[in-house]
C-alpha cells in the first residue's frame, strides 16, 4: 500500500483531517517537515491508503489541503 | 469574601480548571504551530481539542470555526471591523463599550454609521419592531448583547438573527453574560458571529476569548504578524483561523477554558441557569422589601433576565454603595459598568447603579449573607 503526504498550512486543518482519517480507520499523523514542504513551513499529514479514496474522504469532510504527494 | 462580580468575571474558578491551567506549564509548554517537536505537536493538540469542544458547545460544525481572542471585547472588534466598514450597524441600547466604541470610531472616521434600538424589557414584538425601524438599505450586521450587563436584561436573540437574515444582514451575538448559561446553536439559531468570554460563564481564565464563526473566511485580521506559516511572505496568510490570531496564543489560558468548556458541557447550560436564576430570585425579593433599595427592572425570569441585578441604595452612588459592600466583604460592581447606553437607557447616568451578578460557583447561603449586609448598609445610610 502507498503512503502519502498532504499538506496543509493550517495547523488545525491538518489536526482535523488527521481525526477524520483516524475515524475512518487510517493510521494518520500529523507533524511539520520544512524539507518536505517546499512552500515553506506548514504541516504534513502522513498517511498509508488509496490516494483517491483518502482525498476523497478529507474532501467531503470539508478538510482543505494545498497538495497531496506521494511519499 | 463574598463574590457577586460574576458578570465582570467568574470566581473562583473550578479546580479543573485551575489544574489546567497550571499542568499546561509542565505538558503544553511549548509554543504550538511553530516549531516540529513533540511538545509543541501536544500543545497544538491540546489547543485543538479546545476548539472542537468550542465547536460542539455553539453548534458551529468545524474547529476551524473557532478563532481564540484575548477576550470577548477583542472578538467583538474583530467582526464589527470586519463586516460594517461602508455599511450601517444596528444594536441594542444595552450594549456594551466593546459593541458601541468600535461602532462609534468608525462613524467619527465616516468609514460606517450605526443606529441604536429600544429593547423592551419582556416584550419581543416591541423590540423587533425597534429593530426593523433603524434598518435601513446598507444595513450589514446587527450585534446584540445576548443579556445586558448592567440590567440583565436579555434580547430576543434568535428573532433578531431571523430579522438581520431578512433583511440581507449579518447576525453578531455578544455572548458576553449568557455563554455557559443560555445553550446556542448557530446553525439552528442562524447565528452568524458568536463573540464569548472564556473568563465568565465558560470559567476560563481572563485572558481568553472566542470568536465562533460560521464564516469565518468574511473576517479580516485586526492583528498582522506571526501566523507560524508562510513565513516568507510579507502578505498575511488567510489561513483559518490561524491567520486571525497573530502572535503567540494563551496556552495556559485555552487550557484552562477547556477545562472550563467541559465542565459546562457536562454540567448542562440549563441546569447552571437555573440554579444562578433562583439565587437571583431570591436575592431580588429581598432587595425589594428594603425601603431604601431601589430596583430596575421587573422580577427576574429565565426568559427575559440573566442573573444580574442592579440597584441603588437611598442618594448614594453605585460607586459609594459598592465601597461600602466591600468594606463589609461583599464583592459587586459600582458605577457605570463600561455599559453607557444601558445608564442612559435607565437614566443611571449621573449616579450609576451597584451591580449584584450571581455566578455558577455562589450559593444561597451566599445570597442569604448578601442580602442581610446589604439591609444593614441600607438601614444606616444617614
Amino acid at each position: 500500500m502507498k503512503e502519502y503526504f498532504y499538506f496543509f498550512s493550517s495547523i488545525t486543518t491538518a489536526m482535523r483531517g488527521e481525526a477524520v482519517l483516524k475515524n475512518n480507520g487510517y493510521r494518520a499523523f500529523v507533524f511539520r517537515d520544512g524539507t518536505i514542504n517546499t512552500h515553506g513551513c506548514g504541516y504534513i499529514i502522513k498517511v498509508k491508503g488509496e490516494e483517491e479514496k483518502i482525498t476523497t474522504l478529507l474532501q467531503k469532510a470539508g478538510v482543505r489541503f494545498s497538495e497531496v504527494r506521494e511519499v | 469574601m463574598l463574590y457577586f462580580d460574576n458578570a465582570a468575571t467568574t470566581y473562583p474558578k473550578p479546580f479543573e480548571v485551575r489544574k489546567a491551567v497550571n499542568s499546561s506549564f509542565v505538558y503544553y509548554g511549548a509554543n504550538p504551530g511553530r516549531s516540529g517537536h513533540s511538545l509543541a505537536m501536544d500543545t497544538a493538540r491540546e489547543v485543538f481539542k479546545c476548539r472542537e469542544k468550542a465547536a460542539k458547545l455553539f453548534g458551529c460544525g468545524f474547529p476551524e470555526n473557532v478563532i481564540f481572542t484575548k477576550n470577548c471585547t477583542e472578538a467583538i472588534n474583530l467582526v464589527i471591523m470586519s463586516i460594517v466598514p461602508g455599511g450601517h450597524c444596528v444594536i441594542s441600547d444595552l450594549e456594551h463599550n466593546s459593541v458601541l466604541r468600535p461602532l462609534y470610531d468608525l462613524k467619527t472616521r465616516g468609514e460606517a454609521d450605526f443606529s441604536v434600538a429600544k429593547v423592551a424589557e419582556g416584550d419581543t414584538d416591541s423590540t423587533l419592531m425597534s429593530f426593523k425601524n433603524a434598518i435601513k438599505k446598507n444595513t450589514k450586521l446587527i450585534a446584540v448583547t445576548g443579556a445586558s450587563n448592567v440590567f440583565g436584561i436579555k434580547t430576543p436573540v434568535r428573532e433578531l438573527a431571523a430579522l438581520a437574515h431578512e433583511h440581507g444582514a449579518f447576525f453578531m451575538l455578544d455572548a458576553a453574560q449568557t455563554a455557559g448559561t443560555e445553550k446556542y446553536n448557530m446553525e439552528k439559531d442562524n447565528i452568524d458571529f458568536i463573540c464569548a468570554p472564556g473568563h465568565k460563564g465558560l470559567l476560563g481564565p481572563m485572558g481568553t476569548g472566542i470568536l465562533v464563526a460560521k464564516n469565518p473566511e468574511l473576517l479580516r485580521p485586526i492583528l498582522f504578524g506571526g501566523t507560524g506559516t508562510y513565513s516568507l511572505e510579507a502578505k498575511q496568510p488567510d489561513t483559518i483561523p490561524e491567520g486571525l490570531e497573530s502572535g503567540t496564543i494563551n496556552v495556559p489560558g485555552i487550557c484552562g477554558l477547556s477545562a472550563g468548556i467541559s465542565r459546562v458541557m457536562r454540567e448542562g447550560e440549563e441546569k447552571i441557569a437555573e440554579r444562578e436564576m433562583k439565587i437571583a430570585q431570591f436575592i431580588y425579593s429581598e432587595l425589594a422589601k428594603m425601603k431604601n433599595v431601589t430596583l430596575f427592572t421587573k422580577y427576574p425570569r429565565p426568559k427575559t433576565h440573566a442573573p444580574v441585578i442592579s440597584f441603588v441604595i437611598g442618594d448614594l452612588t453605585g460607586e459609594k454603595t459598592a465601597e461600602l459592600l466591600s468594606k463589609r466583604g461583599v464583592a459587586t460592581r459600582g458605577g457605570f459598568h463600561c455599559a453607557a447606553l444601558a445608564h442612559k437607557k435607565f437614566a443611571t447616568e449621573t449616579r450609576g447603579t451597584c451591580r449584584i451578578s450571581v455566578g455558577p460557583m455562589n450559593t444561597f447561603a451566599d445570597a442569604a449573607k448578601l442580602v442581610k449586609i446589604i439591609y444593614s448598609v441600607s438601614e444606616n445610610i444617614n
